[in-house]
Parts: C-alpha cells; structure tokens; sequence
C-alpha cells in the first residue's frame, strides 16, 4: 500500500490509485475536466498539473496520469503548479464563447468552476474565436460545439464505456470537433449521459431546456423505477414540476450512470392529464367522500356475497409499503389474496426467481461488470434493462466472454455470441451448459465434442453455430467469476430453475458464480416476496368475476388493461363488476373505467421504498410535495396571480395510505394500519424483513436476501394451482409469439414520456429471414396477423440472428397486440399474410 | 468650583445654540408639493430595457433572482423560435424588494436597471406583484450601447455562427488540409 | 340645603373645568412640543392636519381610540390594564390642590379657585407622585416583556432617588410659608416669589421635577434606543393614550407647582389670575421642552450620582441655611 504525502497530509491508498484520486480521499479536489472517475484518466487538459516535490516522480505532473507511490510528496498549491493551471485555463477559455447566461450548464458547470478556481478572472486575448457548426443529436440532446474544451470525456464515454461509435471526435488540431458524421439523432440509449459528464455546455438536455437553473431545483436522492434494476437517480423538481433526472454514483448498482428511459421517462409524473381528484359514480369529489362511498359499497358487497367476494390487484410499480398495505387489508378483512401480475404464469417465474436467489447467487450490477464469463438466456438487456448491456460492455472491456441464449435478435454494443435457442429448449440448452461447467471441474476430462454436439441438438441449433459456443466453452470452464443472467419476461417457467443450476454448477470449484434475473418491474421483487399461496390467478381472478362470484375489485397503481394480452375480455369483465376502485397516478383506461376513483401520489411526491432485482431495499425519497406544476397553472402565462393557503391539485395521497384510510373506515383500528409506521407495516407483511425494524437507510439500500434456506423468502410451498405451464409447442407449423419489450415506447410510465415519444421507432415485428422467405415476405411489408382476438398489423423486419419459428412482436401502444387471446400463444401460418397492396 | 462654572458655561452654551436654531429656516422639504430631482443612479423601481434593437434584453439567466437577497424575483426562460432565449414570465414583488441594487449589478445583458422613481405605493398589496408587462420599458436605460447578442455567440436572428462580435467563421470539420 | 347643592353644582362645575382645560391642554402641548422641538431642530413638525397642524392632536386621539388594543399572551390581565389608568389618574389628581386665583365672590357667595384647599396640601403631592409611579413598574411588570420589566424597574429606581430631592427641595419653602397648604404658600409669596429667595431650591426642584415626569434627559424608564419603549413596549391604543396623557398632564402639574411655589402662582400685574397662571405653566412646559432638545439622556449611574451625591445633599444644605436664616 503506497503512502505517500499530499499538501503536507499523509495517505495511504491501495496500488494503482492516481494521485488525483489519493486527493480526494484527502478532501483536496484537484482541479480536473478530461479526468472521471468512471472513465478513467487520459491527460488530455492539462489542468489537474500539480507540482511533485520529492519522490520517484518530480516535477510539474498530470495528477490524473501517475500512480500513487511510496515517499511521493505531492503540492498542489505548489506556485509553478498554481501558475500552470491559471495558464491552462486561459487556454481554454481563449475560445470559449460569452453565452454563460443562455447556456443551461451555468450553475453546474465544471468549467465556470475551474475558472475561478484557477484564477482566471479576465479575458486578455482579443482576438477571434474559433467556432463550428452545431448538429443536430435528436430530441434529447443540444449540441453547442463553440462551448468546448476538447477533454474528450463525451466521446470516451460514449465510444469506449458504451459501445456505440456514432458519436466521437473529427479532424485535427485547433480544429478537434466532437459529433457525428452527420446530422441526426444518437443511437445510444444512454446517451442522456453526455450530458452529466461533460464539464461544460456542449452537451444538454433538450427536454429541460431553459427550465431551470441547478440552484433552483429541488434535488433529492430517487431510484429510478422504469425496470427492475433500481438505477441510483437524483430527481430535479422546480416549480411543483419534475423537470430533470439525473444519475447518481451508486457503487453497487449503476455506477456514474443511468440509461435514457430513467433519465427522460418521468413526465408522466408532470402531465396535463394526471388525475388530481377522486370520483365516483356522481362526478368529481373529495378523497373522503370517495373513501366512504368505497367503504360502503365494500361493506354491503362483503355482507351479501361475503368477503371473498372482493379482491385486489397491485403491481409491480407500486411501492413495497402500497403492496404491504394492500396485502395487509386483504388478510385483516378476509377478501381475497391479492395479485400483482396479470399473466399468472409471469407471476409464478417472478416467485421463483425470489426463491432461486439468495446471498451466495445474487449479483449486482457491479459484479457483473467483474465477471470473467457471461452466459445470458431469454434476456434482451439493451431492452430489457439497459444498464445491464452497460455492465457486461465493462465486463467484455475487462476481457469476458458474452454469450447470449435468445431466439429475439439481440443487439449487444459490444461483440457477443448469440445462440437463438428457442425458449422451447432453452432449459436444455442451458442443463447441456451446466454439464459442461461439471464435468470441466470433476477433472476427468471435458469430453466436449459430444457435449457439445449435445447442446446443439439440444438448443435445436443450425450446425453452423458450433463453433461460438466452442470457443465460449472453453471461456466458461476457465473463468473465475462467471455470471448467468436469465430474463423473466419471455421464458418458460422451468428456464428459471435451470439458470439456477448453472449458476450453482459453476459454482463448484470456484470462489463465486453470480445470478442475475431481469425481473418485470421496479417492484416485481417486492410482489415476489409477498405473493404467496392462496391467489388463484389473474385469469381465474377474471373467471370468477364472470361466473359472479367476485363483485368488487380493488385496484392499486395498477392498469391490467395495459398489461393484459386479452383486451376484449377483460373490458367485458371489468365491466360485469358492481364495484371497481381504482387508485393511480395515471389517467389510465382502467382508471377511466373505475365506480370510485382516488388519485394517488408518484413515488416523486411521497418517498417510497423499492427493491430491485438482486433484493436491494432502496428508498427513493420525495423531491416535492405534489400539485399542479404551476407552468399549467398558468397556463403558460406567469402564475395565477392569487394568495391561497393550499397547493393546488395537492389532493393525491401515498396509494398505501389511502388503503390505510379505506381500511380505517371499513373499522380496522388505525394502530394496525399507519400507526405501524412503514418499517413495522413491511415486517409485519413480510416475516423475513422484521430484522429490519428501526435500521437506518443507508444511502446504498440494503440488501435483503439472507444467507440462509433460500425457501424461506416465499411464504408457504410453491403454489401450483393447477394452471398448467402453456409452454408445450402445439404440433404442426406454428410460429410463437414473443411478447417483448423495448428501450423506448413499451413501459407503461415511460411510455408517456413526451421526448421518448419522439425517439421511439414506429412498431415492428421481426421474423427469421429464413421463415420470411418460406413466406414469401420481405423486409418493410405490411403484415396482418389474425387471431381470435382480432387483427394485428405490423411492418415486418428480417433478421438472420434470431430464432427460427418465432415471431417477436414490441409491447407498444401502437401496436394492436392486446388482441392476442393468451400468452404463450403460437399461431399456425397460414394465419400470417402480407396486406394486400 | 471652576469645573462647576465649567458646567455651568457648557450648558449655556447648548441652551443658546438650540435656541438660535429656532430662528433659522427649516430645511425641510416639503415632499408631495416639493419633488426633488433624484441622482439617475438612485435605487428605486425596477424596469426591464430593451437592446438597441428594441427587443427585450433579459435572458432569463436567473442570476438577479439567485442573488437577490430577499427572493422577490421569480421569472421563467423559454426559448424562442430563432432560439433567443428570453422570460416567457418574469415577476418582481415589489412589497418584498428592499431596492439594494444586486440584481443590477448580477444582470449580465444590462436588463434589469433600477430607475429613480419610488412612488409605487398601492392599498393592494397584490397591485405591488409587476409582471413583465409591467416592468418592460421602451428604451435602453443608463446603458445605452450594449447588445448580448451580438457577442454571444449562440445562434440567433441576429447573428449566426461566426458572425458575432470577434468571431472567425465556422470550422469545417470535413477538410482535409491542414 | 339651597347651599349645600350650591357647593356641589359649584364643585362639579369647577371640576369640569379644570379637567376639560387640563385634558385640552394635554393634548395641545403635545403639539406644541412636536411643533417647538421641530423648530429647534430646523423642521417644521406637525403641518399637515389643519392650519399649523392644529387638528394634530385630534388626529392622534383618533388615532390612539381606534388602534387595536392588544394585551401580551403572558401578562397579567388585571395589572396591565390597570397600570395606564394609576399613571393618568395620580397624574390628574395632583391637580385638585393647585389654587389658580384667589378666592372669588360669586352671588355673595365666596368661591375658592382651588378645587380643594388642603392643609397638607404638598404632602398630598408628594403622595401621588410616588402613588404614580406604582403604574410605571405594574405596566412593566405586568407586561411580562423584558424591556417592560426593566424600564418599570428602572422608572422605580429613579422615583425613589429623585422623590427625595423633590420633597427636600421644598423643606424650605414650607418653612418660609410655615404651612403646607398650598393656597398658603401662594398667599406668603405676596411680596414677592420664592424663586429670589430660594434659588437654589428652585433649581433643585426643576431637576427632580424633570425627572419625576421621566423626560429627556431623564427618560431612562423608555430610553426608546436600548429599552425599544421601555415600560410601555407592550402597550398599544388607548392604554398607551393614557400613558401618554400621564406624561403630559405630570408636566403640566409640575409646571404648575413650579409656578405655585416658586414663581408666586397665580399673581401678576393686569391680567387676571388664571391667565397668569397658565402663563407661567407654560413658561416652564416650554422650558422643559427646551432642554429636551438640547441636552441627551444621562447614563443610569449619572443619574444615580446626580440625584444621591449631588441634589440630596445640596437640599439638606440649604434646608440648614434656610433654617439658620428662619431661626436668626
């Protein structure tokens, strides 16, 4: 452990820090704009010089580009040092334009800060300034070139940490320029990063600009809830308004960065439209009264068809207390269990990758950038989950092998083997993996032809595939800290477990083997832990409601008319009910359709609790208190010119504690309900948490899976309710359908984020060239796909990296795909036809 | 005894002076018939000018509100069609505002200047809230030369890239030459 | 029975008056102070309500009734709205023994121009003053405010010290008059006032006079730059009103008393008594106002030494001179 001295304090820090890191930790921030902690070091601005006094290293020297070493005695106020970076500087700012007070970055900008911080506080160059041609990067980012300083951090990032090449420097000396060739929009999902890593204005954010200055804005420490993993985000609100997301460090889960869904997608939290007052069957009225007119009705349904006659639904947004809560007044009062997912067989994958889990298996992000080996199945990350594509991009920096087990054509910014396996013998293909990993570490010999011969039958893979998975093979028997991801989203039950014992095969011999499920939601972990047995099912839930033995269905932050495949159905049956309650922030269809209706608050109004897909507890605290953002106050105009005590549009509560006040009016004593306060209420619900019970939150949340029986995590034996799992491909000639996601357009909140409308692409379904061809179809044609449902049309890609027999179709609104009757669903292909032209 | 004719002496000389001053005019002026000419420095009424042009000048930077030590100034940016960014609202409570003059000095484009005139007394103290209609003025202020955008160097109706105040044309990127 | 009625019409009568005049005169001489100090500081003072600001004073009653009149969460209900009226009432009772001309014949009938003719008249005075300033510490105390509390005690303090003086300055006068009836002490100085033969009394007696009605520059109970008002902070509306009215109405007695004892009271060529009375009142009001203008407040411990090492032992010296003199 190098020591060394640094303004006249000695330290101690591991080998291999930089000097300019050994500062920090001292308190001492060296001046710095090339220099990130998350990109690494390159020299390339010359302001982070400080002077070396003695030790191996002397002289004038880039803190950023020497190691800490022993006997260093380091002066960052030496007077060369001073006077160098004054000089630097100067020569940075020869070309900066005056337009601090147009430009969204003043108020956080690295570079005003170093300014004055090196002392530069008068131009003496008069000459002229060079300038460039701005472009135009789409509808999230400003490009102001005049703006910059040529530290290189943007295209660092965005070429070397992200993968992606469409953006990075041109020409050469005075005339350095950072762009893309050509105008045009970026392609990376993460691009919304440029914006907090660069030091100055050339880079900002198209949505927020000119909201806000950063010494106006609200900022408080939120978690991002557009996919399970829980990225670390400081929420921005101004004015009663969410104006801006941003990343926050978080060591463990997503680093310095976030992706683009979590940084733009919160206006739905600001929109126009948001319902802000309760409602019932006689029009708008106060939260109480909606309250009693639910409790009423509740009271007299229970009475006459008895509390079963009632049930409830959550999600996976909703926060861990919404679902305590919920979970809570359904036990108190008898009605029946409730559920969190609409599709029962997603809600069984869910409960079984919250068993699968424990201490020794989970990984976070961050240890999946340190994995040596990456096996992914049913997984599409960049879609998915984008922060994990970024993870395993660090993993494929530090030298992994990547593969991919998917039949969806999978876009990965680095290069990765994909084996499209059908989700049909994915289990196989991954048990055939398993064997491999086992008997590579038995030590008698990896017999791996005919192993591998065996996992490509097995995978049901072209020949020509073999090779890959040969290479990667070996990659996997050498590697010391591989990682299974496996999705939930589109997999068959059973690919679960199998991930599962890969993971624990790996495991053998070897200090660490992680696994990583991509879980359905924000909160889907929460949902895992607190469904157990007794819920019969979204669909038996429907079956009951139409055979009329369930009257009133409560509904918490939740839209099954978004999520559900069966659209038809549903409206119908939702229709049949004497009594829909529906609690949202959302002007959803379910909402609309409700007898009583109750705004709720988002999770940057009322802080609430999270938990990502590795069991992370984190809390995600309010940035404002709520109300009508005063630009639609005003109506664009200044606001209303009036003094009033309340905020308006205030009324929206917390969903858990509207069901604490519904509880309470239904005659459960308010100590069993708030007055638990949200530490005992989650503990109550959730036996394993009551260890919990007064902890402080530390800032990096707290990781809940224990070390112990992994069982225990669900409450009760798995429930299996005699749905059988669907996965079974009918015989004959079918394609399946894949239901997936995508970065842009097919979450629920995010999906109404008005800049991501506009980078989204316009939905289309993707096939096989090869099936294509058999069809007698090509890239860009109009398809129909009917069904019992109804008709879906699409515009149709081919790809030669996916699956064959597959037809993946996006979650996306404009896209007809609640007309399929059922998920897992395969249709002949005579039922696939182009449109007539 | 001679410190208490001392005493004495003072004292009679502090009851003389003041009753000479009651002989002497009063100096007092007499406001509301009397309206003295105020320095054009003093700090009373905010306005907002505009630039030689004749368009507003107030960039909506937010600086007059970060520093204003009372927090009376509240105003929104927005952004034009030629993309000049300017306050699509911008208010000054003048019941708050304690006329110290920082806002001025922060104001990076000249825009907002205090002026001489402090008459705006009102019985209603939401009379005392100017919006921008009520603070813009029609001329440039005590600073009549001064164009932000013409040195900026962002681009506007006024000027595009490389043709603000000291500016070389644009780089081109797609060169080969050196 | 016919007299007896007589009396008491002529009572009422004489009480209405004076105490309309006295009340009237208050009020006026708040304008004059405003208007004389102004002057003396080159203002105008007061110009706006009427001519000259005459209708000032109407304008501050109006003022002063229709204020809102708040009492403190913490302060003694009772105590702090009787504390005004003790100040207004002792002030105005001093009145009742100043004789403002000599006895009058009315329908045959002599009418005294005194509304009571008291053997123990000065002791009367003397009682009330110290009575007065039992309304000075109650309102301080009684407000439950610290700079109440210590101008009350401070107002206390300074009472006690210059009570002293004040009574002991008059020892020889009441030996010179040998009563202590002030309508005798009126008819000895029929040759001539007492201010030729005692002026160093009359000095003494100025000074406590001054500080008895707690004026500049003795106003150490309000001392508005440290005490913020003192022991009226609390006050506001009428309870201040009578505050103030006390002040002013002290002022006028103690220029009365002024003038009764030392500058031969109601006596004068010409015009007729009460004129000359409210002459020589006003003299002396002026003069106070005057030094208000001219001199800033003592420090508490010059007040102190002023009082106890100064004008305490002078009185007594003069008391022995005067009695040397009487008894020779």
């Amino acid at each position: 452990m190098p020591r060394l001295i640094i303004d006249e304090r000695e330290i101690e820090v591991p080998p291999g820090t930089k000097v300019i890191d050994a500062a920090e930790r001292l308190g001492i921030l060296i001046p710095r704009f090339c220099y990130h902690e998350g990109l690494g070091a390159v020299g390339a601005c010359r302001m982070c010089a400080v002077q070396f006094v003695e030790g191996p290293v002397k002289g004038l020297q880039m803190s950023c580009m020497v190691d800490a070493q022993d006997g260093m005695v380091v002066s960052t106020s030496h007077e060369e040092a001073v006077e160098f970076r004054r000089f630097i500087i100067e020569c940075l700012m020869l070309n900066h334009p005056h337009d601090c007070p147009v430009c969204d970055e003043g108020g956080q900008c690295l570079l005003q800060d170093e300014t004055v911080s090196g002392g530069h506080g008068l131009r003496r160059y008069q000459g002229k300034k060079r300038t460039y041609r701005d472009q135009y990067l789409g509808e999230l980012i400003a490009h102001e070139m005049n703006r910059c300083i040529h530290c290189y951090r943007c295209s660092r990032f965005y070429q070397e940490f992200s993968g992606y090449r469409d953006l990075g420097p041109l020409q050469i000396a005075n005339r350095v320029f950072y762009g893309r060739f050509k105008d045009g929009p970026l392609e990376s999902p993460f691009s919304g990063n440029l914006v907090d890593i660069c030091p100055t204005g050339v880079y900002t954010d198209k949505p927020s600009r000119y909201k806000a200055r950063r010494w106006d804005l609200q900022r408080t420490p939120s978690v991002c809830i557009h996919c399970s993993l829980g990225c670390n985000t400081v929420a921005n609100a101004r004015y009663r308004e969410v104006v801006r997301v941003e990343a926050r460090f978080s060591g463990e889960v997503n680093g310095h960065f976030i992706c683009d869904r979590g940084r733009f997608g919160f206006p739905y939290t600001n929109l126009p439209g948001r319902p802000r007052t309760a409602r019932t069957a006689g029009g708008e009225c106060s939260q109480g009264e909606a309250v009693a007119a639910a409790a009423e009705k509740l009271r007299e349904i229970s009475s006459t068809f008895g509390p079963q006659a009632v049930a409830c639904f959550g999600s996976s947004r909703n926060s861990l207390e919404t679902q305590c809560m919920l979970k809570r007044i359904c036990r108190l009062q008898g009605w029946q269990v409730p559920g969190f997912f609409v599709d029962p067989a997603l809600e069984r994958r869910v409960r079984a990758a919250v068993s699968l889990l424990d201490a020794s298996a989970g990984v976070s992000m961050r240890e999946v950038e340190r994995a040596d080996c990456v096996v992914a199945a049913g997984v599409d990350p960049v879609n998915e989950a984008p922060m994990l594509a970024l993870a395993m991009r660090q993993a494929f920096r530090r030298g992994a092998e990547i593969l991919v087990a998917d039949p969806r054509p999978i876009f990965l910014p680095f290069p990765f083997i994909h084996v499209p396996v059908s989700m049909e013998r994915m289990d196989s293909f991954l048990e055939g993996l398993a064997r491999l990993a086992g008997e590579s570490s038995d030590g008698t010999g990896v017999r791996e032809a005919d192993l591998l011969s065996q996992i490509v039958q097995n995978g049901g893979l072209a020949s020509s595939d073999l090779p890959l998975p040969v290479s990667f093979c070996r990659a996997l028997f050498g590697s010391q800290n591989p990682v299974v991801l496996c999705g939930t989203e589109c997999v068959r039950e059973s690919t679960l477990p199998a991930a599962a014992a890969l993971a624990r095969d790996l495991r053998k011999g070897r200090d660490r083997a992680g696994l990583l499920y991509v879980l359905p939601g924000a909160n889907a972990f929460g949902a895992g832990l607190l469904n157990s047995q007794g819920h019969p099912g979204f669909s038996r839930l429907l079956e009951s409601v139409e055979s009329g033995s369930v009257r009133a269905l409560i509904v918490t932050e939740s839209d099954p008319l978004n999520d559900f495949c069966h659209r038809d159905r549903l409206l119908g049956t939702l229709g049949k009910l004497d009594l829909l309650v529906v609690m949202d922030f959302l002007d959803s269809e379910t909402a609309r359709m409700a007898h009583v209706f109750l705004p709720t608050t988002t999770h940057f109004e009322s802080g609430s609790c999270f938990v990502n897909h590795e069991g992370r507890l984190q809390y995600a605290e309010a940035v404002h208190h709520g109300g009508i953002p005063i630009e639609q106050a005003g109506g664009g105009s200044h606001p209303p010119r009036v003094y009033r005590g309340d905020i308006p549009g205030e009324g929206p509560k917390a969903a858990w504690v509207i069901l604490a006040e519904l509880g309470r009016t239904l005659g459960i004593p308010d100590r069993d309900l708030l007055g638990l306060g949200p530490w005992s209420l989650i503990g109550e619900e959730i036996p394993s948490l009551k260890r919990l019970e007064g902890t402080v939150f530390p800032p990096e949340g707290i990781r809940i899976l224990s070390d112990g029986d992994p069982v225990q995590w669900v409450q009760g034996p798995e429930a299996r309710d005699g749905e059988d799992d669907r996965g079974a491909v009918p015989p004959g000639d079918f394609f399946e359908i894949l239901l997936t996601h995508w970065t842009f357009g097919t979450e629920e909140l995010s999906s109404r984020s008005g800049p991501l409308q506009k980078v989204e692409k316009e939905p289309y379904g993707m096939m096989h060239s090869d099936d294509a061809r058999v069809l007698g179809f090509s890239e860009g044609d109009r398809i129909v796909l009917s069904l019992e449902g109804g008709q879906i049309r699409f515009r149709l890609s081919v790809a030669d990296r996916m699956g064959r027999g597959v037809l993946v179709l996006p979650r996306h609104r404009k896209l007809a795909w609640r007309n399929i009757p059922e998920m897992p669903c395969f249709v002949p292909r005579d039922r696939i036809r182009r449109e007539d032209s | 005894m001679k410190s208490l004719v001392e005493a004495a002496k003072a004292l009679a000389e502090g009851f003389a002076t003041t009753f000479n001053h009651l002989f002497r005019r009063p100096v007092t002026e007499e406001y509301p018939e009397v309206h003295r000419v105020l320095p054009a420095r003093t700090r009373a009424r905010i306005v907002l000018t505009l630039d030689p042009d004749g368009e507003e000048r107030c960039v909506a930077c937010y600086l007059c509100s970060a520093v204003c030590p009372v927090s009376c100034i509240s105003m929104q940016s927005a952004e034009k069609e030629d993309g000049r960014r300017y306050a699509s609202w911008f208010r000054i409570n003048f019941a708050r505002c304690i006329y110290c003059g920082l806002c001025e000095e922060a104001c990076p484009t000249s825009a907002i200047q205090l002026t001489p005139y402090f008459e705006t007394c009102e019985r209603d103290i939401l009379r005392l809230v100017y919006e921008k209609e009520d603070l813009l003025v029609q001329h440039q202020g005590k600073d009549k030369e001064y164009n932000f955008y013409k040195v900026a160097g962002v681009v506007t109706r006024l000027a595009g890239k490389g043709e603000h105040a000291r500016e070389e044309k644009p780089v081109n990127v797609k060169t080969n030459l050196p | 029975m016919i007299m007896w009625f007589a009396g008491l019409i002529l009572l009422i009568v004489k009480l209405a008056v004076v105490l309309g005049f006295l009340l009237f005169l208050a009020a006026y001489l708040v304008w004059v102070e405003r208007k004389f100090l102004a002057r003396l500081q080159i203002r105008y003072g007061p110009n706006r309500a009427g001519r000259y600001g005459l209708l000032q004073p109407i304008a501050d009653t109006v003022k002063m009734l229709t204020k809102e009149d708040t009492i403190p969460d913490g302060a003694d209900k009772g105590l702090f709205c009787l504390a005004p009226a003790v100040v207004a009432m002792t002030a105005m009772l001093m009145f009742a023994v100043v004789p403002f001309g000599p006895e009058l014949s009315v329908f045959g009938r002599k009418v005294p121009l005194v509304i009571t003719d008291l053997n123990i008249g000065l002791l009367f005075v003397f009682a009330l003053s110290s009575l007065g300033v039992y309304g000075v510490a109650l309102g301080g105390w009684a407000s439950n405010s610290k700079y109440s509390l210590l101008g009350g005690i401070r107002g206390a303090a300074q009472m006690i010290s210059y009570e002293l003086a004040l009574g002991l300055s008059l020892v020889p006068i009441v030996m010179l008059a040998r009563s202590f009836s002030v309508v005798d002490i009126v008819q000895a100085q029929e040759r001539y006032p007492f201010i030729l033969v005692q002026p160093v009394a009359f000095v003494i007696f100025m000074i406590s006079a001054m500080a008895e009605s707690k004026r500049i520059p003795f106003d150490l109970p309000e001392a508005e730059n440290e005490l913020v008002a003192g022991f009226h902070t609390e006050y506001s509306g009428i309870r201040f009103g009578l505050f103030f009215l006390g002040e002013y109405v002290h002022m006028q007695v103690l220029g009365a008393l002024v003038a009764v004892l030392f500058l031969g009271g109601w006596r004068g060529p010409f015009l007729p008594p009460p004129v000359w009375l409210f002459i020589k009142i006003i003299l002396v009001v002026l003069f106070m106002i005057w030094t208000r203008g001219t001199l800033p407040r003592l420090r508490y411990d010059q007040l102190m030494t002023l009082g106890w090492k100064m004008l305490i032992p002078l009185a007594l010296l003069n008391i022995v001179v005067t009695g040397a003199v009487v008894l020779f």
